[in-house]
């Protein structure tokens, strides 16, 4: 045997979102995609293995960005026993293949702020044989607003007076070195590895601190948050490319000041190019601070509430304002959409039904397809095999888990997800309407480019890796593979 | 020479690749004596590969000892473009099939020394004795591979330009763009192709019947260089019922009843070879 397979009689999902009768060579060694062509008229080989996939969908591995735990293990608990750590994220790993999932990035929430520094250095890539792989970690908080604050322990929140220099000292200025130092010490050469911070940018010093975190290679997300549409402009205009879990844990949809929300419309129209010291607020000619400031005040008042993210909001904006008139030629080619001064930034969506409507959930992906990113946001009883009822969290508090609901014992209070990636890519789409080859691009292509490591992962392009999930033509995972193994495989009961 | 006609292109494809694939088990192919076959690309013969590939797929063809010689490529084309000869072929053939990659031959259209490619070319194939079935296409202007009208029919592998038409033909694989066609290809020769132990053709489709008509009702000609075919011992030609549209009724019956007995007379040499009578080569003619 010389180490290479074709997979035959399936169908591969493109990046464009079609799904196209082909044969896919692998090098199971190397565990690389191959290109066929090249194999077969300059190496002078062709696959000894050959697996009939009986029609199914031969896809790229799923990538979650954004999960708290599974099967137990809390990502964000760390009870200072490193070992004990490793073999929660072990055991992570290993199990998550079920779901499809070959790639994650483990989130944590916020913290008490001496824990960051350890658990970010202990959340480098990881992977083990037969495992998926953790790229790296996703920081949610405590960078957030307090108002907008979800699961997230008030007392931990913090805002970065000091910009830039505020965020080393809390995530630990090691965690946050340019991406190859950070690399460097790390695994085997050429490895990925992703860092993500979620914030919200009307924190006092976050908005200063957004390019310094781009130009580190670190993704910066915009959530938990009330930034108003020209806070969250200015914000994605220095670098922020994602918006965590669209629909929650921000200002509902206004149509005067849409918020964060209203970015998947962002309109040519205001995207006029920003000097990037230009201060946000009065001087832009789209100002809202009025806005953000009945925002804030409202949220002062209020104080902290445990209540869902989802259903607490604020007051009507003022009317729309006038803006800047401008007076240039009009394009006259149909199906164009005039140059954006910026790219809009990809976002999350949580396609559990639950925590977002499947009205909602289209209206989203309509907006702006080339930009929808599927995750779990899920705790860490995601567990496929987990039973409905009551379960242990932590500080003494308990879930109850009803299906893919999940609350806190004693209040409808929504205390986060359980579904899978692989139910929510058969929710997505059913949901929009879109082909099932379309719904896969929002769980691998999408969220890769997003991470800038789209010529590794969340693809068959040849040289990625060749992290795969088989699926059946109703989208349940009938394999998975990492590297060119076979991890886990359906077994007929 | 015979002439198969089938109802539309599906048909003839089916009796070409059963008949190749006949040919080949009959052969019985070694590692040491491999059956040697030419192939062609284009839109006529892709019913073939698909019905090979069918065969293949079955476990009733093998392709494990078969060396191929492909007609012709484009020069300057880099062998991964999605229209050159090399991708033509592992997309719709190479890649379905059990071939061994190092029994796969195309000429390089990007080599250095074009000539000392050809020659090379011709070289080799004669290291594995000469090709034992040439399957081969046509061209509206009746060209066998790359060898347009005003070719040599004596001619062997070399660099050709392509004929005005042949061009403007090609250029809606090329976003119709004329001037993203190449002009020239390397070929084997006319020669080369009737130098093989057995030429079968496939001629479908209406806009093939002018050709299909000079070339078998008229004289040698090189301006409809298929016709050398009547020159050779023993040559198939599988046409579909829109390929015969300018054919005289006369011949299309001649062929049709010529079919019939041919069948008898390959029965009646299954009932020799049983008996022991070593086979002939050639056809009934």
């Amino acid at each position: 045997m010389n180490g290479l397979i074709c997979f035959t009689n399936c169908l591969l999902p493109r990046e464009d979102g079609s799904l196209i009768q082909q044969d896919l060579w692998i090098d199971e060694r190397r565990g690389v995609i191959l290109d066929a062509h090249r194999t077969f008229f300059l190496r002078k080989e062709r696959p000894d293995r050959i697996i009939d996939l009986g029609g199914n969908i031969l896809s790229p591995g799923f990538m979650d960005i954004q999960i708290n735990g599974a099967y137990g293990f809390d990502f964000s608990v760390y009870d200072g026993d490193d070992g004990a750590y490793r073999e929660g994220m072990k055991t992570v790993a290993e199990k998550i293949v079920e779901t499809g999932v070959t790639s994650l990035v483990p989130t944590i929430i916020t913290q008490e702020r001496s824990l960051y520094p350890k658990i970010l250095s202990l959340l480098r890539p990881f992977a083990t044989p037969i495992s998926a792989n953790l790229l790296g970690w996703h920081a949610e908080g405590p960078f957030i607003q307090l108002a907008k604050r979800g699961a997230h322990a008030p007392q931990f929140l913090v805002s970065a007076t000091e910009q830039f220099a505020s965020f080393e000292a809390i995530y630990g200025a090691e965690n946050l070195t340019d991406r190859e130092d950070w690399l460097m010490d790390t695994v085997n050469d050429g490895e990925v590895g992703v860092r993500i911070i979620t914030a919200a940018p009307e924190i006092d010093g976050v908005m200063a601190a957004v390019e310094e975190t781009v130009k580190r290679g670190v993704v910066f997300s915009i959530g938990h948050s009330i930034a108003s549409t020209d806070i969250a402009t200015a914000a994605v205009q220095r670098g922020a490319r994602l918006i965590t879990h669209l629909f929650n844990a921000m200002p509902q949809l206004h149509h005067r000041d849409p918020s964060i929300i209203g970015l998947l419309g962002a309109s040519p129209h205001l995207s006029v190019p920003m000097s990037p010291n230009q201060l946000v607020g009065a001087t832009t000619p789209m100002s809202r601070s009025d806005s953000l400031k009945r925002r804030l005040k409202v949220a002062e008042q209020e104080g902290p509430k445990a209540v869902s993210e989802a259903f607490d909001d604020l007051l009507t904006p003022p009317q729309t304002p006038i803006f800047v008139h401008r007076d240039s030629e009009l394009h006259l080619q149909k199906g164009k959409v005039a140059d954006m001064a910026f790219e809009r930034p990809f976002y999350e969506l949580i396609v559990d039904g639950i925590h977002s409507h499947p009205n909602s959930v289209r209206l989203a992906y309509s907006a702006y397809p080339e930009g929808c990113i599927l995750i779990t946001d899920a705790m860490k009883i995601l567990d496929p095999h987990l039973r409905d009822g009551v379960h242990e969290w932590r500080d003494g508090k308990r879930f109850v888990k009803e299906g893919d609901k999940l609350y806190l014992e004693g209040t409808d209070t929504l205390a986060g997800s359980v579904v899978t990636l692989d139910k929510c890519v058969r929710n997505f789409s059913r949901f929009t309407g879109c082909s099932l080859g379309e719904a896969i691009k929002c769980a691998t292509f999408n969220p890769a480019k997003c991470l800038g490591i789209e010529d590794r992962k969340g693809t068959l392009r040849p040289g990625a890796d060749a992290d795969l999930v088989v699926l059946d033509r109703k989208g349940y995972v009938q394999s998975t593979w990492v590297k060119g193994k076979e991890v886990w495989k359906r077994t007929v009961t | 020479m015979r002439l198969i006609i089938r109802d539309d292109p599906t048909a003839v494809g089916e009796y070409i690749g059963n008949y190749i694939a006949k040919r080949i088990n009959d052969f019985k192919p070694t590692p040491e004596k491999p059956f040697v076959l030419g192939l062609p690309t284009g839109s006529s013969p892709i019913p073939t590969y698909k019905h090979l590939i069918k065969l293949v797929k079955e476990g009733s063809l093998s392709f494990k000892h078969v060396v191929t010689f492909n007609m012709d490529e484009y020069v300057g084309l880099p062998k991964d473009h999605s229209e050159s000869y090399h991708t033509f072929m592992f997309r719709e053939f190479f890649s379905h099939i059990d071939i061994p990659p190092l029994q796969v031959n195309i000429l390089d259209g990007t080599a250095k020394d074009l000539i000392g490619e050809c020659n090379a070319y011709e070289a080799r194939i004669k290291e594995f004795g000469g090709i034992e079935l040439f399957l081969g296409g046509i061209g509206e202007d009746g060209h066998i591979a790359f060898n347009e009208p005003g070719s040599s029919l004596s001619s062997r592998t070399r660099i050709k330009t392509l004929a005005y038409d042949t061009i403007l033909a090609n250029a809606r694989f090329f976003n119709n763009d004329i001037a993203a066609v190449p002009r020239m290809a390397l070929t084997v020769g006319v020669a080369t192709v009737l130098d093989s132990r057995e030429v079968v053709v496939v001629v479908t489709g209406q806009r093939k019947a002018l050709a299909l008509s000079k070339a078998i009702e008229e004289g040698v000609n090189h301006l409809w260089t298929l016709s050398a075919l009547q020159m050779h011992p023993w040559a198939l030609i599988v046409v579909d019922e829109d390929a015969t549209a300018e054919l005289h009724v006369k011949t299309v019956k001649y062929f049709k009843s010529i079919e019939r007995v041919q069948e008898e007379v390959e029965a009646m040499h299954a009932a020799l070879r049983e008996q022991g009578v070593e086979e002939q080569v050639g056809s009934m003619e």
